[in-house]
């Protein structure tokens, strides 16, 4: 079947699944079906199998449930909300307050996790029932987390930096080194934009909180040092060599459960109760992950997303307009594939035009990462708004929505490093010079 | 019948939870063992090198394994994502008649799944196919589970439709109901 | 016919490069019957992946580590038996004495092998000299399978699983002070972010091999079938010499970049033999009659 006539097949079969109320990992599992029927030489029942286990015996996902777990337990054991009302005197002068937590938790929690959906799961099941407490606004606690949970993958560690260094025959050391700056400078354009945003909307914040003394001051900060203890833990075992950063997280599990036992705040049935929310959480996600690897070897066969690369390559373009056109072509197919499958089916058509063109093959790894964070909070199939549909309830179109700001400060954030390339390959470069 | 259902969802979502726990600690084995080896090299020791043989396949196999127990019991928690946004506004008969049929939709791509699986795990034991690392371990064995666990999903949405068309509302439903605000 | 063609590694790789040329010879001899696509960096299907979607007709080629096949069949395992053949001429005199038997063994499989070919000699990388295997002892040392723990726990190392993505923060944080690869690797991954001293032990020269499933191959017409098994010859001959080439070349560079590369003291290169002898032994207790015919012919031949 030709691509003109068997890609809107695909989204229409996409888009109906979904909107009949089909589960996602379904509705994927569906149009991997069709594609791999209309298109793909190979007997589909085989190839689905043969993928999905490949795709989820993968050592670096155990991560996943752990963080997770470490996560409910928190929760449950009320060192999360000690955590809040300890960071409020703190952001009290802050225009924004405590809406800087999602972008402050998730930039740190990145630091340990390699994947943006742990990091969305974790930060957004401690962060989002506080902030609805205290009167924040529910689309602003929203969208602030769909778009710092992103932040797992450019921050150190990162699972595509992994995937797209070893396609590639990048150094991995030098790509984490890399992300770094970009990292903390996307986090500042997001705090920036709260800030701007609660100054502009004085009414949809919550009152002040009544200011306290030093004493009391001194009391919150107390409350959150368990929680500090733990993260330093945490990362502080990646970087003494006492856990890989994939083992890191049953670090915060044993140390969670550790720090909730010594309060006394976690009870037995709360222990199996943040165990099954867990568990179920990592079903729902692998779930999609399975139908999400059945329907990236069905567009490899369909060779979709390569002939695209490949005609945007024929168009010969300037670097500056070759790079605008790949953020418009990684947007678009982020919105139908996850970012991870997008690197994967085409780098090897891009990379060479990319280089050709002149660009560091370093710089556009970061690039490339800023493009796949933005496919995470784009609907229909985007894992950030999948797990916020989770914890909130809210509709993927509605989070979507609510994120849509901080997919712009996404936007932003490539036309800024494109003018600026030296934010991504200062550190590199200044840290292992050749 | 309804409770051995309910049972067996449950349980299978248990096994998946315990399963997960069980990876943890395995790891905390394997970190203890590596603390125990630089303890010893620090006061010139020889080095125990405790270690959990093959832990990144293992550890591979037994999340693979979960995931696939917990997915029934995940639907019936109401777990799954999907969008309600359409559904959502239709009145309630076409509504329940459009539940149905999307069950009934999603039994099917099930049982090809389950079917695919179990191709895979039987070709597994006619090739006695092993992992590649230090422990061989025989394939059959996680992907036989991985089979039981999507057969098991397929069971709970044929459940699912019946319960609606008898004009029940099915587990998942409900549970969406209970977790459609605020999770707590 | 168009074929998808899996493989694991990146374009860079020379292997890749040398099945670009192999898929480039099969159009032009079969005047474009036959249309390989080649789906490199494990983008189609994993590593893990590979052998079993061609032996189930997924694929109807692909590349593969041969010894990836070792926990299946010992057999895949002969060319990653330390110093049993650490040179191109004795790594080329191993494989025309083996490669019946695994032509065999894939066979059983349902799959018919087109052509293999070597990595360069896996050597060792550390932060520290190395001048026998004393400095190694109790350290830990990157061990991936049955053969590279038994090699790390000969040498008195403490072998550590460490994968392949996790390489550089292992090094740098400690978790891992020694590894055993080839040059290649050694350049692609960069090494000399995270390690200073390469000792060129070249221990074994394992090989990709690619392989193609018999049913599909089967029903092919004569001319094309020839017309690959003639392309197939001639990448097997042009692989060797780019994976000899490669050898100094990636050395070179690995010096290039601040490496110190030092070839084995003696006493390194003594001890290593007496491992060699040992895993060689027990190799065979594993791989019985059929392991030792093949060790019978590659040493009668030498
Ligand atoms: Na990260
Ligand atoms: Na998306």
């Amino acid at each position: 079947m030709e691509i003109a006539t068997l890609a809107p097949l695909l989204v229409f079969v996409l888009f109906g699944a979904l909107a009949l109320g089909l589960w996602v990992g379904f509705a994927l599992i569906a149009v991997g079906l069709v594609a791999m029927l209309a298109a793909a030489p190979a007997p589909p029942e085989l190839v689905f199998a043969t993928k999905v286990w490949g795709g989820l015996t993968v050592w670096d996902l155990t991560a996943l449930p752990m963080f997770i777990w470490m996560g409910e337990i928190l929760v449950r054991s009320r060192l999360s909300s000690d955590m809040f009302s300890g960071l409020a005197p703190f952001t009290a002068r802050l225009p924004g307050r405590l809406l800087h937590v999602n972008v402050l938790g998730c930039a740190l929690f990145a630091a340990v996790s390699g994947s943006s959906a742990a990091t969305t799961a974790t930060i957004g099941r401690m962060s989002l029932p506080e902030l609805k407490a205290r009167g924040y606004d529910d689309r602003m606690a929203i969208g602030t987390l769909a778009g710092s949970g992103t932040f797992g993958f450019l921050i150190p560690p990162s699972i595509i930096l992994i995937v797209y260094g070893a396609a590639t025959e990048q150094s991995i050391a030098r790509l984490f080194l890399a992300g770094v700056v970009p990292g903390i400078m996307l986090a500042a354009l997001f705090g920036g934009y709260i800030m701007l945003w609660s100054l502009m909307n004085r009414d949809r914040m919550p009152a002040a909180e009544p200011p306290v003394d030093r004493r009391e001051t001194m009391a919150a900060a107390a409350r959150l040092l368990p929680v500090i203890g733990l993260i330093v833990a945490v990362i502080g075992s990646i970087y003494l060599g006492i856990a890989s950063p994939t083992e890191a997280a049953v670090i915060g599990v044993a140390g969670a459960l550790v720090l909730a036992a010594a309060t006394g705040a976690l009870s037995l049935p709360g222990f199996f109760e943040a165990l099954r929310s867990a568990t179920i959480t990592t079903c729902m996600i692998a779930f999609i992950l399975a139908g999400a690897s059945f329907l990236t070897v069905a567009m490899g066969y369909t060779g979709i997303p390569r002939d695209l690369a490949r005609l945007i390559g024929e168009m010969g373009l300037s670097p500056y307009a070759l790079l605008a056109m790949l953020t418009v072509f990684f947007i678009v197919m982020g919105m139908f594939l996850d970012g991870i499958s997008i690197v994967v089916l085409t780098v090897s058509i891009i990379l060479p035009m990319v280089t050709a063109a002149g660009i560091d093959p370093i710089w556009f790894g970061i690039f490339l990462v800023l493009v796949v964070e933005m496919s995470q909070i784009t609907p229909p199939v985007g894992f950030n708004l999948f797990v916020i549909q989770t914890i909130t309830g809210r509709d993927i179109f509605a989070v979507a929505r609510y994120a849509l700001p901080f997919f712009l400060l996404l936007v932003l954030a490539v036309a800024i490093l494109s003018v600026f390339p030296q934010i991504a390959l200062w550190l590199p470069g200044t840290m292992l010079s050749r | 019948m309804r409770r051995f259902l309910d049972r067996t969802y449950d349980a299978a979502l248990w096994l998946a939870a315990l399963t997960l726990a069980l990876i943890a600690v395995l790891v905390l084995v394997q970190i203890l063992g590596r603390l125990a080896d630089r303890a010893a090299r620090a006061l010139a020791l020889p080095p125990p090198g405790v270690t959990v043989p093959s832990l990144a396949e293992f550890g591979a196999f037994l999340f693979a394994g979960a995931v696939f127990l917990g997915l029934a019991g995940t639907l019936q928690a109401g777990g799954h994502v999907r969008v309600k946004l359409l559904t959502g506004a239709l009145p309630e008969t076409p509504a329940r008649w459009l539940a149905a049929l999307v069950c009934l939709g999603g039994a099917a791509l099930g049982a090809f799944a389950t079917w695919s699986s179990a191709l895979q795990a039987l070709d597994s034991l006619r090739f006695g196919s092993v992992s590649y690392g230090t422990i061989p371990i025989p394939l059959v064995i996680p992907q036989a589970v991985m089979t039981l666990g999507l057969a098991l999903l397929c069971v709970a949405l044929l459940d699912a439709m019946a319960t609606l068309l008898r004009g029940g509302r099915p587990a998942y439903a409900t549970s969406e109901i209970e977790t459609g605000g605020e999770r707590e | 016919a168009e074929w998808d063609m899996p493989t694991p590694y990146g374009d860079s790789v020379f292997h890749t490069q040398n099945i670009m040329q192999f898929a480039e010879d099969v159009s032009a001899a079969t005047e474009g019957d036959i249309e390989i696509t080649v789906h490199s960096a494990g983008s189609l299907f994993a590593h893990p992946e590979i052998k079993d979607s061609v032996r189930r007709g997924l694929a109807p080629i692909g590349e593969t580590l041969m010894s990836r096949l070792a926990n299946e069949d010992p057999i895949f395992a002969i060319d990653s038996i330390p110093f049993l053949a650490s040179s191109y001429e004795e790594a080329r005199g191993l494989w025309d004495a083996s490669r019946p038997i695994v032509e065999e063994k894939l066979a059983a499989q349902g799959l018919t092998l087109l052509f293999a070919v070597p990595w360069p000699g896996q050597s060792l990388y550390t932060q520290e000299p190395v001048e026998s295997s004393a400095d190694l002892e109790g350290a830990s040392f990157r061990a991936y399978n049955a053969a590279t723990e038994r090699l790390a726990q000969l040498m008195g190392a403490v072998p550590t699983q460490i994968e392949t993505g996790d390489i550089p923060t292992a090094f740098a944080t400690g978790r891992v002070d020694a590894m055993i690869t080839s040059p290649s690797t050694g350049v692609s991954s960069q090494a000399w972010d995270f390690t200073s001293y390469y000792t060129d032990t070249q221990a074994w020269l394992p090989k990709n091999m690619v392989i193609v499933n018999t049913g599909m191959f089967d029903a092919l017409p004569e001319d094309q079938r020839t017309a690959l098994l003639e392309a197939a010859e001639a990448a097997e001959t042009r692989g060797w010499e780019m994976s000899e080439a490669e050898t100094e070349s990636q050395i070179a560079t690995l010096e290039e970049n601040g490496m110190t590369v030092a070839q084995p003291s003696e006493t390194l290169s003594q001890e290593m033999s007496e491992i060699g002898e040992t895993m060689t032994q027990e190799w065979l207790e594993e791989a019985g009659d059929a392991g030792q015919g093949v060790i019978d012919a590659y040493r009668s031949a030498e």
